[in-house]
């Protein structure tokens, strides 16, 4: 497939570059591309180990013939202490910015920072937990030899947007990272998509309010695709997956589009992708919601990543969206919502489930009243 | 104001202040001819370099801070820049990486398409028994201080409204070569062989005919020598541009509150062109009477050179907030000498002038 055509290819079309600047590069093999770093890099570049000083220094002075005195010198003169703007004695404060000083980046962060200052900003929990997630798992080592990621193994950055569905999408754009490995599926990339509509229950509920989680969207709808550079790939891991990237395709015949060819979404790696970096592709479940899937970054994996394979897929930003919350008691997230209810104050109501089931049933279970009753999931429940 | 547009103007004017002032290392750096690490570490100490990380107080910021200056600084060390640069780029880089102060620390990214460029500069390094160099670079490989990535940044698609051209800093540029590299003596020898002959058989075909043909006669005279002079004149001027800008650095360093305007930067391009207009023109060569008529004519006019204007003016208007609020404070003014509050713009006040009041709600 993707593999035996990018071999024909000469190699030069896997380095890849822009197509247009700072925007997208030109499409490359993952796989190939890979190969061609590993080719030009010395093992121990890539490799997870990190190497003792000394050999470090012994290998130098061989390969360049420097004697032990011009060693020791090169040593004296390189070394973090030459850089270091102060005598010992005297360490500056690191936390403010120092003053009287020339570098115009100071000089415009000191004027920054002074405006600033008169209106208080509180501490933001977003920004307090912004790089969280990453820090976790950085540097992980697993305790099973078996799941280390291998060296020379490929990391992609992907950020999977939420669907586009306000006008503030052109400026804002809220999506989640997550980093996959080469050798993942993309059906591990589908699966590590968490999407409200997946977990959409539809229906009206007001009579058997326990039995509302079994009809989650995401068990009675399975079929989804991606779709990167005219090829549809299809999640067919199960018998009630239908493959519903057919009727674009055939539109698109019809209509003297190029025509886009079809792959299955477990028998792909990605390695095996042919894609641009930076480009927008897309991601459609339940029918018709589409998120825009771009693929930030590919790099070969290093040292100080996550080494455990088993956190891969690792979420590493997730935006953060204010929930709606009870109308009863303002503190646990809604989920429910009815309508025509008599003991609700608005119509429709938002109710968290305790104050739900209490408000609307006696302590039989029994309903009470005249109601609609749907389950509501909130877009902030990933939070 | 919406996430990404905020994050582009906050950063827009660290990156400038920023990329002049790792122009002003390196051009520091360069005054001084040398490539010694020592020589970068002076300038570095003398200037604080390091105190460039200072005054960040939440770790994100720092990361990301971290990032922008690993990213600004890569540049330098890549072509079109001269090998000089390029050793002050790997040094800045070195610096930079190594006085840090993001946890966990940001790693240098390495593109693909540009390792052969890396190499190559390694090599010269190797060659030219540049330890230092050598050094430096062998010693961030084994700090693992470099992502092997596709790209040197993470692309989002974004598309930038007003784009500004980066203008890459001319004084680092390497200068072109290849003419000298062209036209070297044994070069001009064979030419002047050439002409010889040329010439030789040029003046037999009159002879042979028995009657001149004044269009026969269209050699260049003294080919060889003009082309020489050429030559050394296109190297005499590359060397006075240089000491050009040499000078203009210390212009400016004397009135160091001001970056290079771009008014500056225009005059100059401007200098620059009409001068090699003017010697194109300047040497126009004397053309055969029968072409008298297609005689090129000097055109006086170039020498002034247009001015050229580089990047846009953007416009910037005041938010809708602020445009508001200016214009009730106005009325409000009128009124009664006290800012009209808008939320009583819309409820019904009997102690507020009605005047001012329908004067206030025209206005928004």
């Amino acid at each position: 497939m993707a593999a035996s055509s990018a071999k024909a290819a000469s190699s030069s079309d896997n380095i890849p570059d822009y197509e247009y600047v700072d925007v997208n590069t030109k499409v490359f093999h993952i796989d190939s591309f890979r190969s061609e770093w590993l080719s030009r890099l010395k093992p121990e570049d890539f490799s997870h180990k990190q190497e003792d000083d000394d050999v470090f220094d012994a290998r130098f002075a061989k390969e360049m013939g420097a004697d032990a005195e011009t060693m020791a010198k090169l040593k004296a003169i390189c070394s973090l202490d030459s850089l270091c703007c102060h005598p010992e004695d005297q360490r500056s404060d690191a936390e403010t910015v120092p003053p009287n000083s020339t570098l115009k980046t100071l000089i415009q962060r000191k004027k920054k920072q002074d405006l600033k200052r008169p209106q208080k900003v509180s501490k933001n929990r977003h920004d307090l937990y912004a790089d969280e997630l990453e820090s976790l798992a950085l540097s992980r080592k697993p305790n099973d030899a078996v799941d280390v990621v291998p060296e020379g193994e490929v990391i992609l950055t992907i950020n999977v947007y939420y669907p586009a569905v306000y006008d503030k999408f052109n400026h804002n754009r809220p999506h989640m990272t997550l980093l996959m490995l080469g050798s993942h599926n993309l059906t591990q990339l589908r699966d590590a998509i968490c999407c409200v509509s997946d977990l959409q229950v539809c229906g009206e509920f007001s009579n058997t309010p326990d039995m509302a989680p079994d009809f989650i969207s995401k068990d009675h709808f399975k079929s989804a695709f991606f779709f990167f550079e005219g090829v549809f790939y299809i999640d067919m891991r199960f018998p009630e997956c239908q493959d519903i990237s057919m009727t674009t395709i055939e539109w698109a015949k019809t209509h003297n589009f190029p025509t886009y060819s079809q792959a299955k979404m477990e028998d792909t790696r990605f390695v095996d992708l042919k894609v641009k970096v930076g480009f927008p592709y897309l991601y459609c479940h339940q029918g018709d919601c589409e998120h825009l899937v771009i693929i930030t970054d590919v790099r070969l994996a290093h040292a100080n990543d996550c080494l455990d394979k088993k956190l891969y897929p690792l979420l590493t930003h997730k935006h953060r969206v204010s929930t709606q919350k009870c109308a009863v008691c303002h503190v646990f997230i809604g989920r429910w919502l009815t309508t025509k209810d008599q003991f609700a104050p608005s119509d429709p109501c938002l109710f968290c489930n305790k104050c739900f089931q209490m408000l609307h049933y006696d302590t039989e279970g029994n309903k009470l009243g005249d109601f609609l009753a749907y389950p509501y999931v909130d877009p902030g429940a990933f939070n | 104001m919406s996430k990404l547009v905020r994050e582009r103007r906050d950063s827009e004017p660290v990156r400038k202040a920023l990329k002049s002032d790792f122009e002003m290392l390196l051009s520091r750096f360069k005054q001084t001819e040398s490539v010694r690490f020592e020589t970068f570490s002076n300038i570095w100490r003398e200037m604080n370099f390091g105190h460039i990380f200072y005054g960040i107080t939440v770790m994100h910021k720092k990361r990301k801070f971290s990032r922008l200056v690993l990213d600004m600084a890569y540049s330098f060390f890549l072509p079109p820049f001269s090998f000089h640069i390029r050793v002050g780029g790997l040094y800045l880089l070195y610096s930079l990486y190594r006085c840090q102060t993001a946890l966990p620390i940001e790693r240098i990214r390495l593109a693909l398409k540009d390792w052969d460029d890396v190499k190559k500069f390694e090599k010269d390094a190797v060659n030219a028994k540049h330890l230092d160099v050598v050094y430096v670079f062998q010693k961030l490989m084994f700090l693992k201080a470099f992502h092997f990535t596709a790209m040197p940044i993470q692309l989002h698609f974004n598309r930038k409204r007003n784009v500004e051209k980066s203008l890459l800093c001319e004084e680092f540029i390497e200068r072109p070569s290849r003419p000298q590299e062209l036209i070297n003596i044994e070069l001009l020898e064979e030419l002047s062989n050439i002409q010889e002959i040329y010439e030789k058989l040029k003046s037999s075909v009159p002879s042979l005919s028995g009657q001149m043909d004044s269009s026969v006669n269209l050699i260049h005279k003294d080919l060889v020598p003009k082309l020489r002079s050429t030559v050394v004149d296109f190297y005499k001027w590359q060397k006075m541009q240089d000491a050009e800008y040499r000078d203009e650095d210390e212009d400016e360093d004397e009135d160091s509150g001001e970056g290079t305007s771009s008014q500056q930067e225009c005059s100059r391009r401007a200098s620059i062109i009409a001068s090699i207009k003017s010697r194109a023109y300047g040497q126009v060569a004397e053309t055969s009477k029968a072409r008298r008529h297609r005689q090129v004519e000097l055109d006086l006019n170039t020498t002034a050179g247009p001015s050229i204007k580089t990047g846009y003016i953007r416009i910037s208007k005041p938010s809708l907030k602020a445009r508001t609020s200016q214009k009730i404070l106005i009325s409000g003014n009128t009124g009664k000498g006290t800012p009209t509050l808008i939320n009583r713009l819309t409820s019904l006040d009997p102690t507020s002038d009605p005047e001012a009041k329908s004067k206030g709600l025209k206005e928004v």
